[in-house]
């Protein structure tokens, strides 16, 4: 239990979240849920209204895509960078967070059952680590204009 | 022995306490109905640099209606756990202010509507109208 005054003046008691005395990677993952969520409050909603509101799903098409991060074998303009760095940093961030938020939701259902948690986790580990690698080589690689969307 | 999982779906709704554990509930379902999204999502923007014809069918996937809808079910998801993530990670750096917690949880739930109400209203008014111009 530790002790501090609240701005009112009044002592609060409190229980540090029991994950902060496990272990260093606990508090490590502690911290980061908490600062990736902070960071992801900009980079996840200003995504969501561009493309949804802005935007609008149904004007979404393969030719934006290539617009946005440059087509292969072409040169790549400062935009389309920004916009791909933008989207790696958000990658990371997001699938970090989801990947460690999963686990802790895991540990409470099936932490009492170890050969079980960790068949999951090694599942969703698994399919996180390749659906991962293919959208940062994608982001290093650049869109390829469908050849069906060219000729519309 | 009991499932915990079976406890905290039960016990979830027998429970008649406060408004914390709801939104603790719904925090949990709205981060794992994200990542479902996300792996998909990521998958298939993913494809324009592999499969354009795949990339292709997958943002046509969006434009159907059961899309439209979850596409609502998503905006209301990722809105409410931004904002009442926001509200834990400010809560739990800044302990002093741990008294102010059912302030905090209304004003959460207040900007989670007036963020949420209007995005939803536009998607949904352009969804529709596509649907009928059948642009
Ligand atoms: C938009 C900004 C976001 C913020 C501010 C945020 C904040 C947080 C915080 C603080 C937690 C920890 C809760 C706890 O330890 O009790 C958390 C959990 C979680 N988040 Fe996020 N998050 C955000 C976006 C996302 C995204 C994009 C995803 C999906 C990839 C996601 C998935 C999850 C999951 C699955 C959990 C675990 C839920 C649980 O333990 O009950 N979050 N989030």
């Amino acid at each position: 239990m530790a002790v501090t005054t609240a701005t009112s003046g009044r002592t609060v008691r409190y229980v540090q979240p029991i994950v902060q005395g496990r272990s260093r990677f606990e508090r490590a993952m502690w911290l980061f849920m908490r600062y990736s969520g902070l960071a992801l409050v900009f980079l996840a909603l200003s995504h969501f209204w561009l493309q949804h509101l802005l935007i609008g799903t149904h004007a979404i098409t393969t030719a934006q895509t290539v617009a946005f991060w440059g087509a292969q074998g072409q040169p790549v303009t400062v935009g389309q960078l920004l916009f791909r760095a933008y989207y790696a940093v958000m990658l990371v961030l997001a699938v970090g967070h989801g990947i460690n938020g999963v686990r802790q939701v895991a540990y409470d259902y099936f932490g009492h059952r170890p050969a079980a948690y960790k068949a999951l986790m090694g599942a969703v580990v698994s399919i996180a680590a390749v659906i991962s690698a293919l959208g940062i080589l994608a982001l290093l690689l650049g869109a390829q204009a469908s050849p069906e969307a060219l000729t519309r | 022995m009991l499932n915990p999982l079976l406890i905290t779906v039960r016990e979830s709704l027998r429970y008649r306490g406060r408004e914390s554990h709801w939104m603790w509930l719904l925090h949990r379902v709205s981060g794992l109905g994200i990542v479902v999204f996300l792996g998909l999502h990521i998958f298939g923007m993913s494809m324009s640099a592999f499969n354009p014809a795949l990339h292709e069918r997958m943002l046509e996937a969006y434009k159907t209606p059961l899309f439209a809808v979850g596409e609502l079910v998503l905006a209301a998801l990722l809105i409410f756990h931004a904002v009442n993530g926001t509200r834990i990670a400010i809560l739990e750096l800044r302990p002093q202010l741990w008294e102010k917690q059912q302030v905090a949880t209304r004003w959460a739930l207040i900007i989670t509507f007036a963020l949420a109400m209007p995005t939803i209203l536009v998607m949904a008014w352009k969804s529709v109208s596509h649907f009928v111009s059948g642009q």
